[in-house]
């Protein structure tokens, strides 16, 4: 089809060829070879998927009458909990395309309407935040077409309409703080609200045990909130998301027209202040902030130098700050149930902390251990390298170790032995993921930080063997010594655990990575 | 005792599948202001990259102010400082906080380096944004901030790798000042550059590299004595143009 230049059809087509270069060669500036074993790998797990929603609705047949309330609320959740994920990455887009650009520079230069340039970009942010939904829900309505159940086609213009509705949400947010705080700081808000909007629903999940102080497991508030949609009547306009995922026609054209108008007033409320928040955060990295006079700090050691340094590069880093905090959210409820006056589920609380310290020490590792700005700098200096590196070591493993040391010692004393081998077992998966970066990982560069496994398979492999054998060791351990029977089933899954926590990093020492 | 030489290189070889330096002899005397100069891939950078310890040459010698590289590289990196045309900076660092660092890295006594900070800050005009990060700096201040940087602990040796590329008038003049008066005090300046100009004011040798070879060197008289009233341009054409 022959598009008119300069029209928004033809700058979508452009935007979308671009989405599709990303998206083939891996990450976002990679050449634009595509990566054909990867996207026929991917293609295949995409016929295998359609092949299993094929057993599935053959086996379920047709549905007879309308859904069980029960049924559309779940759906209602799942539906919830997805939007808010799409929100979180369209957040993630939003920033991306007012502070790192890319091709606006020369669209904003371009004779095209601010319009356009703008009704592109929401446009491709909504592709891009539906694509990887589609990827496993359009099998339903591809597979529902072929057996003449069309209800599942709904599913298309559902995703579509929840994707639009996120894009609209976070541009509007986002352009939002820009007025209200500024261009730089947006940036950080704006991504900490993202990785926020990502782990609401856990963080909601947790909201109940957190709260109660009775003796009884709590009841968390997502199980709260189901149990309050029980008395809403099938007809409620909550369920109406539900409803049109599961194929009702009205509820259908209802959303589909809320997707469409909300990005209709988006583009047409917004389009300017869009052109003017761009120009914004094109200064923003000029900005200057006086704090007062200049403070000379030349009385540090190296080793004071260098994590002040780590710590600085990475609080002012608010990608890298989002990223970390999403994994601290997960973390902080964890350990705040430490501290709750009920009974504790020692051994869950045990394995959830040192997985998640574990894998907390592995991010900051590999951002501080691997991804050196300049590196050029550290090899022309006469300092010695081992005590950069262990400067470094200590920036990233510190901070875990100071968020976890007060519910560590607070367990402790509630309950000595299991305070004593948690602490244990979240020591070693915090050293051990350090180590293992350390020893076997490949310098990288900060903006790899998401897709780091891509970089370095074996190091990631490494990671998550001694994180989950540190995590089995704080599941049985406290068992073991606290007196329960030890079947051949505890005492080979604690054998394993012990050999793999333990065997893991003489393993990555003798494959540690060499430069050069 | 005659003093050592700055740099002395001797067949000084490095491949990257072909041959980057083919046993590349140098010599620079101290207190020298010595420009290399060389079509786009004859082994400059490759060789200043070796000379600064940051790769592993193949083959040959390195001895920095009499000290051998590969014997003891944390005594002659001390006392040189290498400033390769891409900054070596941090982006989410204020200049003052990149000088800290940089001083920690060359364990200079912090009563040393600050007022040392303060009078390079000063002198190449960045005492004014000393509240901005770096990131957002042009490719001028970025290349006097690296320049501040490399200057901090006062290196007898300084290496320079085309380091006025990028810089508007005003900035290349304030460079070219910082590294005459570094001259001036004794020190030691070997750079790389395109600009021919700049190599006919400041440098008092010129060595032509090729192919990772040593073309020809000496100081522009000496160069002229083949070419009698060519530029440093039409000398440097026909010495590298096709035969």
């Amino acid at each position: 089809m022959k598009l008119r230049p300069g029209s928004a059809c033809w700058l979508l087509r452009h935007e979308l060829k671009l989405f599709w270069f990303r998206l083939a060669s891996g990450k976002a500036g990679a050449p634009r070879r595509p990566k054909w074993r990867a996207i026929g790998g991917a293609l295949l797990v995409w016929l295998g998927l359609h092949a299993l929603v094929f057993a599935l609705l053959h086996a379920l047949g047709p549905a007879a009458g309308l859904p069980p309330r029960q049924f559309v609320a779940a759906v209602t959740a799942i539906l919830l909990a997805t939007f808010l994920f799409m929100l979180s990455s369209a957040l993630k887009s939003s920033v991306e395309t007012l502070f790192d650009r890319g091709d606006m520079d020369l669209l904003l230069s371009s004779p095209l309407p601010s319009r356009s340039i703008f009704t592109v970009k929401l446009a491709g942010m909504a592709f891009g935040v539906a694509a990887l939904y589609l990827f496993f829900l359009a099998p339903f309505a591809h597979v529902g077409l072929l057996l003449g159940q069309l209800r599942w086609l709904a599913l298309y213009p559902v995703l579509f309409a929840m994707a639009v509705l996120a894009a609209s949400a976070a541009m509007l947010l986002t352009l939002a703080l820009v007025r209200l705080l500024g261009a730089r700081r947006t940036r950080v808000v704006a991504q900490v609200v993202g990785a926020l909007a990502g782990a609401l629903l856990f963080l909601l999940s947790q909201a109940g045990s957190l709260l109660s102080q009775g003796d009884g497991p709590a009841p968390t508030a997502i199980a709260r909130v189901m149990a309050s949609v029980q008395i809403l009547d099938a007809g409620s306009v909550l369920f109406l998301p539900a409803r049109a995922a599961l194929g009702e026609g009205r509820a259908v054209a209802v959303v589909a027209s809320l997707g469409l108008l909300a990005a209709l007033l988006t583009v047409y409320s917004t389009h300017r202040f869009f052109v003017r928040g761009l120009q914004l955060a094109a200064g923003s990295e000029r900005a200057v902030r006086r704090s007062g006079p200049v403070r000379y700090r030349f009385d540090r050691s190296l080793a004071q130098l260098v994590i002040v340094k780590e710590w600085r590069l990475m609080w002012r880093d608010p990608h890298l700050v989002s990223q970390v905090l999403l994994q601290l959210l997960y973390l902080l409820p964890l350990c705040l149930i430490v501290f709750r006056k009920n009974a504790l589920q020692l051994p869950a609380i045990a394995g959830g902390l040192t997985m998640l310290c574990g894998s907390l020490s592995a991010s900051l590792s590999w951002i501080i251990l691997l991804a050196e700005d300049a590196p050029d700098l550290l090899q022309t200096a006469p300092a010695k390298a081992g005590t950069v590196r262990m400067a470094k070591l200590a920036a990233a493993v510190g901070p875990v170790l100071g968020l976890v040391a007060l519910p560590l010692l607070w367990l402790t004393l509630r309950a000595p032995l299991p305070g004593v081998l948690t602490t244990a077992t979240v020591c070693g998966a915090i050293l051990s993921t350090a180590l293992i970066n350390l020893w076997t990982g490949r310098p990288a560069a900060r903006g790899e930080f998401k897709n780091r496994g891509q970089r370095s398979v074996a190091t990631r492999l490494f990671e998550l063997s001694s994180l989950l054998a540190w995590a089995g060791l704080a599941l049985l351990l406290p068992r073991v010594l606290g007196g329960a029977p030890v079947g051949i089933a505890l005492a080979a899954g604690l054998g394993a655990a012990a050999t793999v926590a333990l065997g893991t990093l003489p393993l990555a020492w003798l494959l540690r990575y060499r430069v050069g | 005792m005659l003093a050592s030489p700055a740099l002395a290189l001797t067949g000084l070889s490095k491949h990257f599948g072909r041959p980057a330096v083919d046993g590349l002899d140098l010599t620079v005397a101290r207190g020298e202001f010595y420009a290399l100069l060389g079509p786009n891939g004859a082994g400059k950078t490759t060789t200043l990259r070796m000379v600064a310890g940051l790769l592993a040459p193949d083959a040959g010698r390195i001895e920095v102010l009499g000290v051998d590289l590969a014997a003891d590289p944390a005594a002659a990196k001390r006392r040189i400082a290498y400033l390769p045309d891409d900054p070596m900076l941090y982006g989410k660092l204020k200049p003052v906080e990149y000088l800290e660092f940089v001083a920690g890295l060359w364990g200079i006594d912090g009563k040393a380096a600050e007022p040392r900070a303060r009078e390079l800050l000063a002198w190449l005009d960045l005492d004014k944004h000393a509240h901005e990060l770096t990131e957002g700096f042009s490719r001028g201040m970025k290349q006097k901030l690296a320049l501040a940087g490399a200057l901090i602990h006062d290196p007898e040796l300084l290496i320079l790798d085309e380091p006025l590329t990028g810089l508007d008038a005003g900035a290349a003049r304030q460079v070219k000042d910082l590294l005459l008066s570094h001259v001036a005090r004794g020190g030691t300046v070997i750079l790389t550059t395109h600009i021919l100009e700049v190599a006919e004011r400041l440098a008092q040798r010129i060595g032509i590299i090729q192919h990772g070879r040593l073309i020809a060197q000496g100081t522009l008289d000496e160069l002229r004595v083949a070419t009698p009233g060519a530029t440093l341009e039409e000398m440097f054409l026909r010495l590298t143009g096709p035969a």
